[in-house]
């Protein structure tokens, strides 16, 4: 709340009074997104234990309101932290559209960009965005827990600049998932 | 019991059964002339205090890997002329006993005498078959699965022997020397 109220007056215009502030709902709910983004705890490989470090003391994810919850139904944001195997593909779709929208995907490491060094195996998806939309791609094998925070940070000014005008979808979002049926 | 006197107790038993050339690491290993002697000597060894087994596998003894299937771009060195030699090669070894078998490996484990054994047989690639192990060790069910997934080896006697780690597009046996990837939905 503390960093809310700090940001508030750069954003807002106080009447005079009290009582009442002047902004416009972007603004509000922006913020308001951008704050509060909270993952969905799930971890594919070596690099979810990148995430678990972020997520704990010495980094403390808490802190920029990064919250793993532990549905679906309640998370904004997915990491996918490590190497998606074809098997694993159709489960990760499941979990991305139980997730409500707006809904932002960060592919995290080499394998989940592009397949990394499993690129020529039978068993492995090469890059997460074959099925799923991608926000933010941090590289690395795998990536320091910093890395995991700057793509936060990176994901949280993608978030400012979105408007209910334009509707809730990003760019990947509109180029929505894929469909295995067809 | 030393590995002398199991040798012995085991091949009075089993005439036919042979210490192989390369044991595995320090421990027995025998190989058995065909696959009707796997289920009287895994009977026999459960009966002598081996009764944990331990694990079973197979080992493809066809030549060097055909890369089609792995590797999309032999020369990775961008840096190299066109048409360079391609740095990803899979040669043969000089001297290196290639034959189109598969071999079967279990290795026992007795608790009591903190000893192991391993027992290998040899399989034609072509038609791998082998007796199943399930109906004596209730540990070789999943595994003989996943040989059979792997590898392609059927267990005649298995109850559900249906695939355990590959999805079920995948066509093929992936740890097969010869196998080539053919292109699932996910490939574009």
């Amino acid at each position: 709340m503390g960093m809310i109220l700090e940001k508030l007056p750069g954003i807002t215009k106080g009447m005079p009074g009290g009582d009442l502030i002047l902004t416009t709902a972007d603004a509000l709910i922006d913020l308001g997104r951008k704050q509060s983004l909270w993952p969905m705890t799930f971890g594919l490989a070596c690099c979810a234990i990148e995430m678990m470090g972020s997520y704990a003391a010495r980094f403390d994810f808490d802190r920029m309101g990064v919250i793993p919850r532990a549905s679906p139904r309640q998370a904004d944001v997915m990491i996918v932290a490590g190497t998606v195997c074809k098997k694993m593909a159709e489960p990760i779709l499941e979990i991305y559209h139980q997730m409500p929208e707006p809904r932002f995907v960060i592919s995290m490491g080499s394998c989940a960009n592009c397949g990394g060094p499993y690129y020529d195996s039978y068993s492995v998806l090469k890059g997460v965005d074959r099925i799923i939309p991608v926000d933010v791609y941090i590289a690395g094998c795998p990536p320091r827990p910093e890395a995991l925070q700057y793509a936060f940070v990176k994901l949280q000014e993608k978030v400012a600049k979105m408007s209910l005008k334009r509707g809730l979808a990003t760019p990947q979002q509109e180029k929505g998932s894929r469909d295995l049926t067809a | 019991m030393t590995q002398d006197e199991l040798l012995a107790k085991m091949q009075k038993k089993f005439p036919k059964a042979a210490k192989t050339a390369v044991q595995v690491k320090d421990y027995l290993t025998v190989s058995l002339p065909s696959k009707d002697d796997l289920i009287p000597v895994a009977a026999w060894l459960k009966k002598e205090g081996f009764d944990y087994l331990d694990m079973l596998t197979a080992v493809d003894y066809l030549g060097p890997v055909d890369m089609k299937g792995y590797i999309r771009q032999a020369n990775f060195n961008v840096f190299l002329p066109e048409g360079a030699a391609p740095q990803a090669e899979s040669a043969a070894v000089a001297g290196y006993a290639y034959r189109p078998v598969l071999e079967l490996v279990w290795a026992f484990v007795s608790m009591k005498d903190k000893a192991r054994i391993f027992v290998k047989l040899e399989v034609p690639r072509d038609a791998a078959r082998a007796p199943s192990l399930s109906g004596l060790f209730k540990s070789a069910d999943w595994q003989e699965r996943e040989v059979f997934d792997l590898f392609g080896v059927v267990y005649d006697g298995h109850p559900n022997l249906t695939k355990i780690l590959t999805p079920d597009f995948l066509q093929g046996h992936p740890l097969r020397k010869d196998y080539v990837h053919i292109k699932d939905r996910y490939d574009e």
